[in-house]
């Protein structure tokens, strides 16, 4: 209680210890969140322009543009010079423009027949006639500014080529009912409704069915930049540690006999609660500060033991690593220069600054050697899969026992270091 | 010499990576009740030696007893009856000076109330009391020395082995520092006293040891070293004969 009384009195009496401790993890967790959310929103979040130079001036352009009109993403701005659509996506002012050549809504209407005709020739249902000149397909041409994200593009394409599917099976039925009620006067045309056919459900898989979590900016940016701050406890642990060594005080403390382990134990506990209250405030940043700037809120699942243990676990390894640093370099300068460069290599390999998934094949193997991997994980399981505690189980061992190893290595050098 | 506090025999050691011995074949002994004056130039040997007293190093050979117990194998029970004042103010600035002490009190493990009282005792003999609340970061060198001694004279150690105790204070302090270890001494309390200052040996110890490049120069009481040093009036001048003029770095 000696040494827990003592850090903490040491701590609030350094404003700069307390300010890197607490406010700069919270203006980091704000700012990465806020930065990374574009990149996070799903593309239906977005609204992008895209220029529709309509060239056909006739029913298939005008049904495009109802078809696009109906979407959420893209907001079709009209301009038939196709010189000026190619000048604004060349000068990047819009992504991507879509041209409908001249004749489109002829052309296609006459493809439509042929097929038609020739599906009623093979069933026998009318005569065959004569074959005209073979038509050429449509073709529309999407131009994109090389810029342009690829998850975009493959977007933009997509919903195109959705929306000319529906136009194209909607005229080939209607084309099937010509057809058809050509000798039967009086037979009426119906619309139908193709849009309800197959419709697809998308959920993500967690074990509440119910909860609405998802990878968003927030979800992500929290939790992983709660870790990085965690371990950060490295700079105020090994900084006051090695200043007490300058100082001598860590001298006395070595002379006064039975002092070892309560100045070690009490020095882990404060800083292991230190860390705890980071999450606490960093989590409470996540709920209830993120909705007033814009951002969604923190969801944190069901399982909260799991989270409170998670959040020891990490405690504990960025503890014990604080602590190795502290022990084994001798000038702060080494400490805290190797301390920090080495959190932020294991942060960028942990996922911290982008998600393991998008790595090379070799750096998602090494990743799988940081502890802030193990710890975003976790997080990962209990906020977006809201996972049973068994299924972190792996990852909270790993943080405890680096956690152990790095304390005992750390009493280990202490101990050889003093008496030498 | 009788009743021997401290024994130290054909203690050697030699540093990773130097060519010379730290301490050589060195052997000495100090009653209970004396104040040892451990006096060298740099690189004598001193520190090595305290600290090898202290058990924070271990001696390639001999061997340390202190209160009768052997350093190698009762490091512990031993530093609880020994003060150790380091030549570094070894406090935390950012605390109080009853913060300090308060704190290395509960180390010590002496219960609080005890500490309470020896705190205002000893704040009170070293003229500190006012002080009390005040960061130590705030101390003049004196105050801040003064501060040093008493923490490790909080649980009332038998041994008490100072490192430049008045390194940097001013005359004022420097006479309350060594009238209390005159004092302390004089309630069977032995002090080893490790300085340059030779004038201070001259005025408080009442026993000599000058060391040299890692060996035992000269033993005995001020008067049996100023013996064995014929021709010479005062201790500085037996230092400069037994050592040499030449500036040790």
């Amino acid at each position: 209680m000696a040494t827990l009384y003592k850090e903490f009195l040491l701590l609030v009496r350094d404003p700069g210890g307390m300010t890197l401790l607490f406010l700069m993890p919270l203006a980091l967790v704000i700012v990465m969140a806020l930065v990374q959310d574009a990149p996070f929103r799903d593309y239906q979040e977005i609204k992008l322009d895209v220029l529709f130079a309509d060239l056909d001036h006739d029913s298939l352009g005008t049904r495009i543009q109802q078809a696009f009109h109906a979407s959420p993403n893209i907001n079709l701005v009209e301009n038939n010079d196709t010189a000026a659509v190619n000048d604004l996506v060349h000068s990047g002012e819009f992504k991507a423009a879509i041209i409908l050549p001249a004749d489109a809504s002829k052309t296609l209407r006459q493809k439509s027949n042929r097929v038609i005709t020739d599906v009623l020739v093979n069933a026998g249902l009318v005569a065959e006639s004569p074959r005209p000149v073979e038509l050429t397909g449509i073709r529309i041409t999407i131009l994109f500014d090389p810029v342009i994200k690829a998850n975009y593009k493959q977007v933009l394409s997509a919903a195109i080529e959705k929306i000319l599917t529906g136009i194209q099976a909607e005229w080939i039925l209607d084309e099937l009912q010509n057809q058809l009620s050509e000798n039967r006067p009086g037979t009426k045309k119906i619309k139908p409704d193709l849009s309800g056919l197959i419709t697809i459900d998308q959920t993500y898989a967690s074990e509440n069915a119910a909860s609405e979590l998802e990878l968003n900016s927030v979800q992500h940016n929290v939790p992983a930049w709660t870790m990085f701050a965690m371990f950060f406890i490295l700079y105020p642990l090994a900084g006051n540690y090695i200043k007490e060594r300058e100082e001598g005080s860590l001298l006395r403390l070595r002379l006064i006999s039975g002092s070892g382990l309560p100045v070690v134990t009490g020095k882990f506990a404060f800083y292991f609660g230190i860390c705890l209250l980071q999450f606490v405030l960093m989590i409470l940043v996540g709920i209830y500060i993120m909705p007033l700037i814009g951002l969604k809120a923190l969801i944190l699942g069901s399982n909260i033991t799991g989270i409170i243990i998670t959040a020891c676990s990490v405690a504990i390894a960025a503890t014990g690593y604080g602590t190795l640093i502290a022990v084994y370099f001798k000038t702060p300068q080494q400490a805290l220069s190797f301390g920090s460069i080495s959190v932020v290599i294991l942060s960028a390999f942990g996922g911290v600054w982008v998600p393991v998934y998008v790595m090379p094949g070799v750096l998602q193997q090494i990743s799988r050697f940081s502890p802030l991997n193990w710890g975003l994980e976790s997080f990962n399981d209990l906020f977006l899969r809201d996972a049973e505690t068994i299924l972190i189980l792996p990852n909270l061992l790993k943080l405890i026992i680096f956690g152990a190893v790095t304390l005992a290595a750390s009493i280990f050098i202490n101990k050889s270091r003093t008496v030498s | 010499m009788t009743n021997a506090i401290v024994q130290v025999d054909h203690i050697t050691k030699q540093y990773r990576g130097s060519l010379q011995p730290a301490v050589s074949d060195l052997s000495l002994q100090i009653d209970e009740g004396s104040v040892f004056g451990l006096l060298g130039p740099n690189g004598a040997g001193k520190s090595t030696l305290v600290m090898m007293m202290c058990g924070l190093l271990t001696p390639d050979g001999g061997s340390i007893s202190l209160l009768g117990m052997n350093v190698k194998n009762k490091g512990a029970a031993i530093r609880k009856q020994v003060g150790v004042a380091p030549q570094e103010i070894a406090l935390f600035p950012t605390l109080t000076a009853y913060e300090n002490l308060f704190y290395f009190g509960r180390m010590y493990g002496l219960d609080a109330a005890v500490i309470r009282d020896r705190i205002d005792s000893y704040l009170t003999t070293f003229d500190l009391k006012e002080k009390a609340n005040a960061r130590v970061q705030t101390f003049s060198g004196g105050m801040k020395r003064r501060l040093n001694l008493i923490a490790a004279l909080l649980h009332q150690p038998k041994l008490i082995i100072l490192d430049e105790p008045t390194s940097g204070v001013d005359v004022q302090s420097r006479n309350v520092i060594l009238d209390f270890l005159v004092a302390l001494a004089a309630k069977k309390t032995t002090i080893i006293y490790s300085s340059h200052l030779l004038a201070e040996a001259e005025r408080i110890c009442t026993h000599l040891a000058i060391l040299d490049a890692g060996k035992l120069i000269v033993a005995g009481t001020p008067e049996q070293v100023m013996e064995a040093t014929p021709g010479n009036d005062t201790l500085e001048q037996v230092f400069l004969t037994l050592t040499g003029k030449n500036i040790r770095d």
